[in-house]
């Protein structure tokens, strides 16, 4: 390629990847690279699946038994789209499906919520106690 | 323009001259020997083998799901997902081309099968609600490997040619450090993106308030929650409350400083250091990991990755028809 053609495409790259900026269009492999800039509150919504017990208490699952995988972005972020997009029975009946097998069941667990809760990630990342809020978005049984 | 000349004989060989070190600033003139080019082949070409393999299980468990596809990327124009068979076939197929590329054999189709393969399993695993932003690296690095002329040297298909004494295609030292420099500039201009979206999302707040200490805290709070196990260390940075607006800035200025690797020399490598420990601290604090840069791919194409061939006893060759002849220096 003669210098002209790597001039242009010199520019045509750094103009593909200068224009979701330009935009404010995240896509893939054209990004903004949103990760970790929005402003973030010490009090904070998190999505996740539980186990519930004969007390009702609940109780932490895996992350593979909740989404499938072992990296937390992708389990967190796929869980809340589910919550979002009015998935939430769905996903916790594939939760619940996945948990009957796993040997890390509580023995007395009763029950997979699909929740949303809110904490003071820094009082919990402190030791402190941190739930605000909790809310159910859809619960399936199980028995294991 | 491309000169063929005669082949020397070799099986494998280092540029018969030196090249500059790593000044990359004007992107187009810059030159490198075909050797450097072919080195970042394997790099990332190894690399993305590993990443795929590695991410095997998660990428098959693909070919089951039904529910909560939104195509982004090149799976944009999917309505919704694919047959199982198409999955697992694409992960095959681009594996399989993976040691193509990373071998330098058929490397004119190999290379964009296997490119444009790891772009469509990325963009198909990211159509499911969660983009994972360390993958747009490498994929773009493939892209531009795959489309120049990387296999000209250390490769099955040069190999081939000498065995059979076909001609070599010799080209001009522009032809092999140009693409090297575009990587390098994708380098710069992703994270210079990645601070200009701090400033422009979270604002000055993002440096002198909480907002990086209220990260470290989410993703620890986030994997507790998940059933995982955070950051060993989390809770003890999390207390540290005076160091935050000191690690924020520093953080958002090796982003937006990014431009200076250009410059080679000492301060590339300042550069490269100072970004690869705030990755480090990311995987130590956050147990978020980002492996391209971490295991210093993403950096290759600002070195002379040339020299890596005598670590592996590679020979250097002067004879007619390498580098030194057909960039008319001595």
């Amino acid at each position: 390629m003669d210098r002209r053609g790597r001039i242009l495409v010199t520019c045509l790259v750094t103009g593909a990847l200068i224009a979701p900026v330009l935009f404010d269009a995240d896509g893939y492999p054209l990004s903004t690279y949103p990760m970790y800039s929005r402003a973030r509150s010490e009090v904070v919504t998190l999505a996740t699946a539980q186990a519930i017990d004969a007390d009702g208490s609940p109780r932490t699952l895996s992350l593979r038994i909740v989404g499938e995988s072992d990296d937390p972005l992708i389990v967190a972020g796929e869980l809340r789209t589910a919550i979002s997009d009015g998935r939430a029975e769905q996903r916790c009946a594939e939760i619940a499906s996945r948990a009957i097998g796993w040997s890390g069941l509580p023995d007395d667990a009763v029950a997979i919520e699909v929740v949303t809760e809110r904490h003071d990630v820094v009082d919990r990342a402190l030791g402190g106690d941190s739930l605000a809020e909790r809310t159910v978005h859809a619960r399936c049984e199980v028995s294991s | 323009m491309t000169v063929a000349t005669p082949d020397v004989g070799e099986s494998a060989d280092l540029p018969s001259r030196s090249f500059p070190p790593g000044r990359q600033l004007w992107v187009v003139d810059v030159e490198a020997p075909p050797q450097r080019l072919a080195a970042f082949r394997i790099l990332s070409g190894s690399f993305a083998i590993a990443y795929l393999l590695i991410r095997l299980p998660a990428f098959v468990e693909l070919s089951s799901r039904s529910a909560g596809f939104e195509g982004s990327g090149l799976a944009w124009f999917l309505a919704g997902p694919v047959a199982p068979w198409v999955v697992v076939a694409t992960i095959a197929v681009t594996i399989a081309a993976g040691v193509g590329y990373t071998t330098g054999a058929a490397f004119r189709l190999t290379g964009p099968v296997f490119a444009f393969g790891v772009l469509a399993l990325t963009s198909y695993r990211g159509s499911w609600g969660q983009l994972l932003h360390f993958e747009n690296l490498v994929t773009i690095h493939l892209l531009i490997v795959s489309l120049s002329p990387a296999a000209d040297r250390w490769s099955f298909d040069d190999r081939r040619r000498r065995r059979r004494g076909v001609v070599r295609p010799e080209r001009s030292p522009t032809a092999y450090g140009w693409p090297l420099a575009l990587a390098s500039l994708v380098v710069v201009l992703t994270y210079v993106i990645a601070g200009v979206a701090k400033l422009r999302y979270g604002g000055v707040e993002w440096i002198f308030g909480d907002t990086l200490r209220n990260h470290v805290a989410y993703s620890a709070a986030r994997l507790d929650l998940l059933g995982g196990t955070p950051s060993p260390v989390a809770g003890w940075v999390v207390g540290l409350d005076v160091a935050w607006p000191v690690v924020a800035g520093a953080s958002v200025l090796i982003e937006l400083a990014a431009p200076i690797a250009l410059l080679g020399g000492r301060w590339r490598t300042g550069w490269v250091v100072a970004v690869w420990l705030m990755h480090a601290g990311i995987l130590v604090f956050m147990l978020v990991g980002f492996p391209y840069p971490l295991f210093l791919v993403a950096f290759a194409p600002f070195y002379r990755l040339e020299r890596l061939g005598r670590l592996v006893g590679v020979r250097r060759v002067t004879a007619p028809g390498d580098v030194a002849d057909v960039s008319g220096r001595p």
